[in-house]
C-alpha cells in the first residue's frame, strides 16, 4: 500500500523502497526541492560552497545529488548580505542539485575554544576581528534561509560525547529541544526548505531515548543523530545509533552526522541509518590518500612511482576507467604519485576518485538491500577490506551481530 | 598581402601558410600546423604551459572539455627527479605503457587529452637558472629534488622514449636576464651546434613521429650564423628539421634577411612575452606559435584576463580634437579579489566571455573562492584566462585573414591605445607555493603570501586563520 510506504511534507517526500530482511537496513527515495535522492547516501562536504577543487560539473558527474555546505563558513564568507544579493548558495556555486547545511553550532565548538554557550545562544569571538558575536537559533535559521539549503539543521548544544559531566549533558540535550522550538518558530520558508532536528544526549542511551521522544513530538520532516564522531569508542557509537533508529519512525530520513569511514557507513546502514557526511574522503585525498575497497592507499609511497594501474582496479570513476572509454581519463597511480603534494591537479583527481568511491559504496549497498542481498554485501565488503577475519574490528563484528549478521561465521 | 600558399611538411607534421603579409621576409602570417591524430593548430596561436605534466589546477577531463588549448609545453626536468632514498631509480615515465588512445608515453603518463599536441623541452618555462652551468655534453636541470646533470644523450633517448609531437633539441642557454658576453655567446652557439648535429645523427633512422624544432639562441645572429646555416643547408633538405624554437623573437628579421630557406618553417616562440602587447609585436615579427607562462601566473594572482582583439570600439565618445588621449586605458585583467566583486552578483568574469567559468559561474563566486582560498577559484580562472587568450588569437587570425596586413596593424595600434601597458598586481593571496619551482633569489625577497600561523599572543585574535582550516572531522 503506497500510503504505508510514503511520507510527504511540504518540501520533502520520503518513499521506503525496500527493507533488508535480516538487518535494519533500508533503501528509500527522498525527494527534495532540487531533485530526487536515493538513500542510503553519502554526502560530500563542500564546506565553503566548493568541493575542494572539483567543479560543480565534475561533482555532478560523480552522481552526487546532495552535498553539504557549512553555515558557519558561509556566514563569514561570503556573508549573509552577499548570499541574499546573489540569491542563495545554489546560485552562488552554480549547483542545481540539493544542499544540506549544518547549523553552525558544531564549528563554534570545534573551532573556537572560547565559545560560551548560554540559553540565548553561542557566544564567541569573531575570527575576523575578535569582536564578540552571538549565534542564536533565530540567527542560524535566518542564515540558512538566506543560503536556501534544501535541508537545514537546527542549532543544537553540542557537547563532546565523552564528557563525563552528566548534568551538563542533560542540560545540552534539553536545551537542544528548546532550541528546536525556537528554530521551528524562526524558520521562514518551511514550504521550500526542510528543517531537521538533531538528537543529542551523549552516550547515555536513556537520555538519547528521552531526546528521541521529545524531538519526534516536534514532527520535523527528517531526523539527525548528532554529537557523535567526537572521539567516542566505536562500540558506544554503534549503540547510540542502534538505540535511536529503534525509536525512529520508518517513513522519515535518518541522518547520522559526521560519519565517513567506509566501515562506519556500512555498519550504520545495517543499523538503519540513511544519510551520512564527512570531510575525511576529500581531506585525505589532499594528503595523497586514495580510498579503495582494499583500504586506503597512500599514493605518495615509492611503491606507486612506477605503478601504471588505475588508482583502483575496476573502479568506475572518471580517473580510473581506461582512457578509451567515454568521459574517462585513464589516470595511473604513477601520475598521481608524480604530482601528489606537488600539483593541485593530483589532489583534484584523488578527490574525484574518493567521492566517487563513497557514493558508489552507498549505491551498491542500496542495490543489495533492494535485492535483499545486504548481508552478503556486508560480508564481501569486510572480506575485501581485511585479508583475515581475525583482523576485523571487534566493534563492527559486535554491532553487526546485534542486527543479525555474523561476520565471523564460515 | 600575397595569398600564396607555402607548405612545410615532414612525415608527421604539416604546416600550411594560408596567408602571409609579405612574399619574402618575415611578417605576420596565418597558417595551420597539423600533427597526425591531433587537433590542427590554427596560427598565430598559443599552447598551454604545463607543470609536471599538468596544466596547473586543471584535471585532464577539464582540459579536454573546457579548454580550447590545442598544445601543451612539457619539460623533461619535471619527470626525472631522483629522490634521496632512490638515487638509482630510472624515471618511471620512461616505462609507461601506451594504450590504443594514448599511443605515446608522454600522453599516457600525463593523461593529456589525445587531441592535444605535445612539445617537449629539457627545461621548464621560465627555467630556474642553474648555478652549475652546462658542460660540453650535458645541460644542468632543476628537478623537484634539486639540480641535476642531464647528459644530452640521455635527453635524446628520453625524447625517443616519450615521443612528443614536437621535440626541442638541447640548447646551451644561461636562463639569465643578463646578456652573455661574446665569448660565452660563441660557446653557446658552438655547443648548441654540436648538440644539434648529435641529435640529428641519432634521430636520423629513428622515430619519424617526432618533429624537431631547432633552437634559435637569444644571442645576435652574427654569432650563431654558422649554426643556423647548418640547419638550413644540412637538415632542411632532408626534412629532418620541422620548425624553429625561437628564444628571442627579434632574430626573426635576421633569419629572413640571411636565411630565407628557413622561412616556411613554423616558428615557436619561447621568449615568454609578458603581456599581450608583446605578443602582438612578436606576431608582427612573424611568430606562429607561443608559449605563455604568464597565463598560469595571472590565474594564481586572482586575475581574470579582460582583453580582446581587436579592442572593443570605444571611440563613440566624442573627442573633438581627434585625440585618443582623453580615453582612459582599460585594464588587461580584472582583480577578482577586490571587494566590489563580492556583490557584483552574477556577471561573467569579463564582459561577453562565453567560457565555462563565465557561463556556469560568475565573478561573485570566484571572488568568494579567492577570499576563502578554495582551490576551485584558480581552476575557474585558468579556464577563463585560457579562453580569453584563445579568443584573442582568433581575433588576430580574423584580422589577418579578412583584411590585409593593415587591418592587423591598425588593430594592434588600437590595442596599444586601449589597454594599460601591464597587468595589475593582484591583491589576493596566491596558492601555496609548492617549493622547488620558485627558487629564491637571495636575501630581501618578499614573502609570496603572508604567514598563515603566528605566535599566540594572549587570548586576542586566537581565531586568526582558524576559520579556514576548520571542518568537521571524525
Amino acid at each position: 500500500m503506497a500510503s504505508n510506504r510514503t511520507f510527504t511534507s511540504p518540501a520533502l517526500s520520503f518513499e521506503l523502497v525496500a527493507r533488508c530482511s535480516v538487518t535494519r537496513a533500508r533503501a528509500s527515495i527522498l525527494t527534495l526541492p532540487h531533485g530526487t535522492v536515493n538513500l542510503p547516501i553519502f554526502m560530500p562536504v563542500a564546506t565553503q560552497a566548493s568541493l575542494k577543487g572539483l567543479t560543480p560539473e565534475q561533482l555532478e558527474g560523480t552522481g552526487c545529488k546532495l552535498c553539504l555546505n557549512n553555515t558557519y563558513h558561509l556566514g563569514l564568507k561570503p556573508g549573509q548580505e552577499v548570499l541574499d544579493a546573489v540569491g542563495g548558495a545554489h546560485k552562488l556555486q552554480g549547483w542545481n542539485r540539493n544542499i544540506l547545511t549544518d547549523s553552525g553550532g558544531f564549528q563554534m565548538v570545534s573551532l573556537l575554544k572560547l565559545a560560551n554557550i548560554t540559553e540565548e545562544g553561542v557566544r564567541f569571538l569573531s575570527p575576523h576581528d575578535g569582536s564578540p558575536m552571538l549565534l542564536t537559533p533565530e540567527h542560524s535559521m535566518s542564515l540558512q534561509n538566506s543560503i536556501g539549503s534544501d535541508i537545514m539543521m537546527q542549532l543544537d548544544d553540542v557537547l563532546v560525547t565523552t564528557s563525563p559531566d552528566k548534568a551538563r549533558m542533560r542540560e545540552a540535550m534539553e536545551r537542544s529541544v528548546r532550541w528546536l522550538d525556537r528554530c521551528i518558530a524562526a524558520h521562514k520558508k518551511p514550504e521550500t526548505q526542510n528543517l531537521f532536528c538533531i538528537i543529542q544526549g551523549g552516550l547515555d542511551l536513556d537520555m538519547r531515548r528521552e531526546c528521541c521522544r521529545e524531538m519526534l513530538a516536534r514532527d520535523t520532516p527528517g531526523i539527525a543523530i548528532g554529537g557523535l564522531s567526537g572521539g567516542e569508542a566505536k562500540d558506544d557509537f554503534c549503540k547510540v545509533v542502534a538505540t535511536c533508529t529503534e525509536l525512529l519512525p520508518d517513513l522519515k530520513p535518518r541522518y547520522v552526522m559526521g560519519i565517513g569511514y567506509p566501515e562506519d557507513l556500512v555498519v550504520s546502514v545495517a543499523l538503519g541509518a540513511d544519510m551520512f557526511d564527512c570531510v575525511w574522503p576529500t581531506r585525505t585525498a589532499r594528503f595523497g590518500n586514495a580510498v579503495t575497497k582494499h583500504g586506503v592507499l597512500n599514493m605518495k609511497r615509492e611503491m606507486f612511482a612506477a605503478d601504471f594501474g588505475p588508482i583502483e582496479e575496476g573502479c568506475g570513476c572518471p580517473c580510473c576507467r581506461p582512457v578509451e572509454e567515454e568521459g574517462a581519463m585513464g589516470i595511473t597511480r604513477a601520475f598521481v604519485h608524480h604530482n601528489a603534494a606537488k600539483e593541485t591537479a593530483a589532489a583534484h583527481l584523488l578527490t574525484l576518485h574518493n567521492v566517487w568511491y563513497q557514493l558508489d559504496l552507498m549505491r551498491q549497498a542500496r542495490e543489495a538491500i533492494i535485492a535483499d542481498q545486504f548481508p552478503p554485501f556486508v560480508k564481501d565488503f569486510f572480506g575485501n577490506l581485511y585479508s583475515e577475519k581475525s583482523s576485523y574490528p571487534p566493534w563492527a563484528v559486535d554491532a553487526l551481530k546485534g542486527v543479525g549478521i555474523d561476520l565471523l561465521e564460515t | 598581402m600575397t595569398a600564396e600558399t607555402q607548405n612545410s611538411d615532414s612525415a608527421a607534421m604539416r604546416f600550411e601558410i594560408l596567408r602571409a603579409a609579405v612574399k619574402d621576409g618575415a611578417a605576420a602570417r596565418v597558417g595551420r600546423l597539423a600533427f597526425a591524430g591531433r587537433t590542427p593548430i590554427d596560427t598565430p596561436n598559443f599552447i598551454g604551459t604545463t607543470s609536471r605534466g599538468a596544466l596547473p589546477h586543471l584535471t585532464p577531463d577539464t582540459v579536454g572539455k573546457h579548454l580550447q588549448v590545442t598544445g601543451a609545453y612539457m619539460a623533461l626536468e619535471d619527470f626525472i627527479e631522483r629522490p634521496q632514498q632512490y638515487l638509482k631509480r630510472i624515471p618511471p615515465i620512461y616505462s609507461t605503457p601506451t594504450t590504443a588512445k594514448h599511443h605515446t608515453r608522454l600522453h599516457s603518463f600525463t593523461a593529456m587529452p589525445q587531441s592535444v599536441t605535445t612539445v617537449l623541452s629539457a627545461r621548464r618555462l621560465p627555467a630556474v637558472p642553474s648555478p652549475m652551468g652546462n658542460t660540453n655534453a650535458s645541460v644542468s636541470v632543476f628537478t623537484s629534488t634539486g639540480f641535476q646533470i642531464l647528459p644530452t644523450k640521455e635527453y635524446l633517448s628520453a625524447v625517443q622514449a616519450l615521443e612528443p609531437d614536437i621535440a626541442i633539441p638541447p640548447a646551451d642557454l644561461t636562463h639569465s636576464p643578463i646578456t652573455p658576453n661574446s665569448k660565452r655567446a660563441l660557446r653557446m652557439a658552438e655547443r648548441t651546434d654540436e648538440w644539434v648535429v648529435e641529435w640529428f645523427s641519432e634521430l636520423a633512422d629513428a622515430n619519424s613521429r617526432i618533429s624537431t624544432f631547432a633552437p634559435i639562441l637569444p644571442i645576435s645572429y652574427s654569432i650563431q650564423w654558422e649554426y643556423i646555416s647548418r640547419l638550413a643547408e644540412d637538415y632542411l633538405p632532408t626534412a629532418q628539421l620541422s620548425g624553429l624554437a625561437i628564444y628571442d623573437a627579434d632574430l626573426v628579421p635576421d633569419l629572413a634577411d640571411h636565411c630565407a630557406a628557413l622561412l616556411p618553417l613554423p616558428r615557436l616562440s619561447l621568449a615568454n612575452p609578458p603581456t599581450p602587447h608583446h605578443i602582438l609585436r612578436q606576431i608582427a615579427l612573424g611568430i606562429d606559435l607561443f608559449t605563455l607562462p604568464f597565463i598560469n601566473t595571472i590565474s594564481d594572482a586572482g586575475l581574470a584576463l579582460s582583453f580582446s582583439f581587436p579592442p572593443p570600439d570605444t571611440s563613440s565618445s566624442p573627442t573633438t580634437n581627434g585625440s585618443s588621449s582623453t580615453r582612459s586605458l582599460q585594464p588587461l585583467a580584472i582583480d577578482l579579489s577586490l571587494p566590489h566583486h563580492a556583490t557584483a552578483a552574477t556577471t561573467p568574469l569579463s564582459p561577453n566571455c562565453t567560457c565555462h567559468a563565465c557561463t556556469a559561474h560568475h565573478s561573485a563566486y570566484v571572488h568568494h573562492l579567492l577570499a576563502a582560498r578554495e582551490m576551485l577559484g584558480w581552476t575557474l580562472l585558468q579556464i577563463h584566462n585560457h579562453a580569453v587568450v584563445s579568443a584573442f588569437f582568433a581575433g588576430v587570425r580574423d584580422a589577418l585573414l579578412q583584411g590585409d596586413i593593415k587591418r592587423f596593424e591598425e588593430g594592434a595600434r588600437q590595442f596599444a591605445l586601449a589597454y594599460e601597458p601591464e597587468f595589475p598586481e593582484g591583491v589576493g593571496q596566491k596558492p601555496r607555493a609548492r617549493g622547488y619551482q620558485y627558487k629564491s633569489v637571495g636575501d630581501g625577497e618578499a614573502r609570496r603570501n603572508k604567514a598563515a600561523w603566528g605566535k599566540l599572543e594572549g587570548g586576542e585574535g586566537e581565531g586568526e586563520g582558524a576559520g579556514e582550516k576548520g571542518e568537521k572531522g571524525v
